[in-house]
């Protein structure tokens, strides 16, 4: 029992000194930072505007000025707003290591230029290391926008499943069925206010919801909603509060909270999780990566949420708890302050496998055409047009290479937490 | 045990209706006209052709059995058809709540459209043709700008065409309504919860009863049921997916098993690191790295080892063997696509339950009577190690059911997963919402037999009483 005392020092000094022994988990470790760098400073690395340049004596640093004019702080001059970098004058020019960004046409390298022969381009400087596809854009800038993505989503959607998870799985685990007391006003104070705060937030919005899907605005519409519907939860719970105070109104009800999420579990578990992301990635009618991530996130909390409430049916039977409960502190500061943070180190080698999941969801999704813009450039849909023409072999071996090292280093990190970890690691060591 | 499985099978049943919820929710959601979908080849125009399939189909029925909408809405819209009409009422009451007058502007709107088309084409073609687009435009403008400028147009148009006899006073009425239905909007209407009871007769009722009785709806590309669309389609499926299975059990067992005897052993080492790469790469690539390099002449003769995607051909008087050949020719590759990584995952499991089992006393016990290794091993040890992997196995068949969408699309089989694919980019709503309670249903069935096995195997397990914390 005294071993499941991680948070102290001790412990965590040790389980530190076992990761860094898995060789294969700080190796993978390393390629995770390099991916990270990658995805952090892709715009540095494929671009089709210099990093520095002159002209008429001018000095200009356009990558970084794009993302003025991103934030709207500047703005182009007119010259060079639909200017094709790669052919201006130049009195002196540094390009990025690839002069090319994911979506930059390059007309006279369409239609699969081979990478080591045949482009036609001004200079090796300009040539394309791992060819380009059927429109001429640069397969190497493709795999760096890609790297982004990639990891926006698998991080994104991991870090949303884990946040639902968490806190499901901990109320579950920490309340079970009798542990949620509340009173039958509040009870039905909290109904009123999420009826009315469906109504108010979706019903009587839905035209203006329509409204917005439709110029691409729809998430902002959506997210107005549900600050309409907490709101009236807010509302509620504020009536409820000053009604208890004045009517001592206080007949105390039980929730049965074990059984209310370990039914949606079921029931998310029941519908094969592909063909709902596929079902539902394909009722956007704009797509992009942000949709991909928030499906993916959603339908993936669930071994998370199973995992800690099995954790925390463990951990509430443990003194420390039940000084705490004596102490008279709140159940909610029970929960996440003392309970939780003691189970969430194994919730690590979960997500880890989660992340490596849910990159390889997005990379299906993508190839199969679903769920990612027209403008966006991933590995799965790189990896797509390696269908469409056989004799690119580029474009399926390397978006491939990238997607598994990328599944690989998550995979790893998590057997390395795993192993680093497993109460029983000591015995390994015999 | 019986009693807790009859549970299980029991609530089935509310997890298949909230699952059912979810499909019909995402089917209204879903862009497009059904109605369109279901009867646009036979001549949709025809006066009444539109709400005799839409009738057909059950389309002029409300979606559930009741709603609850801003009380400016009339429990009659569903019957308004086609749906563009519907939805530009809808979204003008959206915007102003005064559906008495929005009704009139309709009805008046209508009788014009229905005048517009009875106009002789002999006084000026072309002006026929501008009053008539700009009606049509009417019929689907909701944006009050839009409707200002489009009834200014046919106003005007009414003065100066040579049709002015036919609608003089009539577009006066029509602007005269639309200025009404703006002066007069009651937005304290829309903020008023209003709950509408439709009682049985509903689309989702007549949906449900139709998928009790294995009636799954009318696809929207081809008109047949959907319901003989799946069953070939679960056919292939499931021969990819059950010979995939059994493929992958025969060398995990004797993988596993020999990993964990020889644990740490040099071979061990590299079955480890083999599986785990092997866990870890897309299945879609290595389909895509195999059609690529080994379908085809692209690169040289001495690559193209293998048939190219589909099923293959085989002629009608083929003999049974024959066709057996093409067909599993055709299906090798993906079989061994799908058993790869099934492989790597319980071989792994396999090694990890032998692991346990290898140290239990009664092993040692086994050994120290001076039983046969072998005996020792698959009598004793591997018996005791199948138990957990029988569950992962029922519990895994139907999420490799959904897995094999991607390796069916880059082969071609017209399995489920190539169905699925198809039907959701030729917008088929019914056949997507199909094969997601299909899958559904596939999924809890394996979870119910994994359940079932596991009693069976370890009859110290007592499920149903005290499992819970």
């Amino acid at each position: 029992m005294a071993k499941k005392e991680k948070k102290n020092g001790f412990w965590r000094a040790r389980i530190l000194t076992r990761f860094r022994g898995e060789r294969p988990a700080v190796w993978s470790l390393r390629l995770l930072y390099v991916f990270l760098f990658i995805a952090l400073f892709g715009d540095f690395l494929a671009n089709e505007k210099p990093l520095f340049c002159k002209i008429d004596g001018k000095t200009y640093f356009p990558i970084l000025y794009q993302y003025g004019v991103d934030l709207g702080l500047a703005s182009w001059e007119p010259s060079l707003i639909r200017a094709r970098w790669r052919d201006l004058e130049y009195e002196s020019v540094v390009f990025a290591p690839i002069p090319y960004s994911a979506t930059s046409l390059d007309t006279r390298n369409t239609h699969f230029a081979h990478p080591f022969r045949g482009q036609q381009v001004k200079s090796k400087r300009f040539w394309h290391w791992l060819g380009t596809d059927q429109l001429g854009r640069d397969v190497a800038a493709g795999l760096i926008a890609g790297t982004r993505i990639a990891l926006l989503v698998g991080l994104g959607a991991m870090a949303l499943a884990s946040l639902i998870g968490l806190f499901l799985g901990t109320m579950a685990g920490y309340l079970g069925d009798r542990g949620l007391r509340t009173s039958w006003l509040r009870l039905v104070l909290n109904i009123a206010g999420f009826y009315f705060g469906l109504f108010y937030g979706f019903i009587s919005r839905a035209y203006l919801i329509g409204a917005a899907n439709l110029e691409g605005n729809g998430p902002a519409a959506v997210l107005t909603g549900l600050c309409w519907l907490f709101g009236m939860l807010l509302l509620a719970n504020g009536i409820g509060y000053l009604l208890e105070r004045g009517l001592r109104l206080r007949k105390p009800v039980r929730i049965p909270v074990d059984i209310l999420v370990m039914r949606s579990i079921e029931i998310m578990e029941s519908i094969p999780g592909l063909l709902l992301i596929l079902a539902l990635a394909a009722l956007i009618r704009k797509p992009s990566v942000w949709y991909v991530m928030g499906i993916i996130g959603l339908v993936g909390w669930t071994s998370i949420a199973q995992f800690v409430r099995a954790e925390m049916l463990k951990v509430r039977r443990q003194t420390y708890i039940e000084a705490a409960q004596a102490l008279g502190l709140r159940a909610s500061r029970i929960m996440f302050r003392h309970a939780l943070p003691n189970a969430l180190s194994p919730v690590l080698i979960l997500i880890a496998f989660g992340v490596a999941r849910a990159i390889l969801s997005e990379a299906t999704l993508s190839f199969l055409g679903i769920g990612v813009g027209p403008e966006e450039v991933t590995w799965g849909k790189l990896l797509s047009e390696a269908r469409s023409n056989f004799n690119a072999w580029w474009l399926a071996v390397f978006p491939g290479v990238a997607i598994f090292l990328m599944v690989l280093v998550f995979n790893l990190l998590g057997e390395g937490l795993s192993d680093a970890l497993d109460p029983k690691g000591d015995e390994k060591g015999e | 045990m019986g009693a807790y499985l009859i549970k299980r099978l029991l609530l089935f049943v509310p997890t298949l209706v909230i699952i059912s919820w979810v499909a019909f929710g995402l089917s209204l959601l879903a862009p497009g006209d059904p109605v369109m979908g279901l009867c646009a080849d036979q001549g949709i125009l025809i006066e009444g052709e539109y709400q005799r399939c839409a009738r057909q189909y059950g389309y002029d029925l409300p979606p559930f059995y009741f709603s609850l909408s801003p009380a400016a809405y009339p429990d009659t819209l569903h019957r308004i058809q086609p749906q563009y009409r519907r939805h530009m009422l809808r979204d003008l009451i959206a915007q102003t709540g005064n559906w008495p007058d929005i009704s009139v502007y309709d009805q008046q709107l209508e009788d014009v459209l229905k005048t517009a088309m009875t106009m002789p084409d002999s006084l000026n073609r072309q002006q026929k043709i501008d009053v008539n687009q700009t009606l049509r435009d009417l019929r689907v403008a909701f944006k009050p700008g839009q409707v200002d400028y489009l009834l200014a147009r046919l106003d005007s148009m009414a003065l100066f065409s040579a049709y002015s006899a036919y609608l003089t006073g009539k577009t006066g009425e029509l602007l005269r309504q639309w200025d009404r239905i703006k002066m007069q909007a009651t937005p304290t209407l829309l903020i008023q919860p209003d709950w509408k009871w439709y009682g049985t007769a509903n689309r989702y009722h007549r949906w449900m009863a139709g998928l009790v009785t294995g009636d799954f709806g009318t696809s929207f590309k081809d008109k047949r049921p959907v319901g003989s669309k799946l069953r070939p389609a679960l056919f292939w499926t499931l021969c990819l997916n059950l010979s995939a299975f059994a493929l992958a059990l025969l060398l995990a067992i004797p993988i596993g098993v020999y990993s964990a005897l020889r644990k740490g052993g040099r071979m061990d080492r590299f079955f480890t690191v083999t599986l785990f790469g092997l866990y870890s790469l897309p299945r879609f690539w290595v389909a895509t790295i195999l059609v690529v390099f080994f379908t085809s002449t692209t690169y040289g003769g001495w690559l193209d080892w293998f048939p190219s995607i589909g099923l293959g051909t085989v002629a009608a008087d083929a003999s049974g063997w024959e066709r057996f050949w093409v067909r599993a020719s055709h299906m090798l590759l993906p079989v061994l696509c799908q058993t790869y990584g099934l492989l790597a995952f319980f071989a792994r499991q396999m090694r990890g339950a032998m692991l346990e089992v290898i140290r239990q006393d009664y092993i040692r016990t086994a050994r120290a009577k001076g039983l046969k290794e072998e005996v020792v091993v698959w009598r004793h040890a591997f018996r005791n190690a199948l138990f957990p992997i029988i569950t992962v196995l029922s519990a895994l068949f139907p999420a490799s059911i959904a897995g094999s969408v991607v390796l069916e699309v880059i082969f071609a089989i017209p399995g489920m997963g190539m169905l699925t694919y198809d039907a959701i980019f030729a917008a088929d709503w019914p056949v997507v919402f199909s094969v997601l309670i299909l899958g559904a249903l596939l999924t809890m069935l394996g979870i119910w037999v994994s359940d079932l096995l596991y009693g069976i195997a370890d009859p110290r397990i007592r499920l149903g009483r005290g499992d819970r914390n």
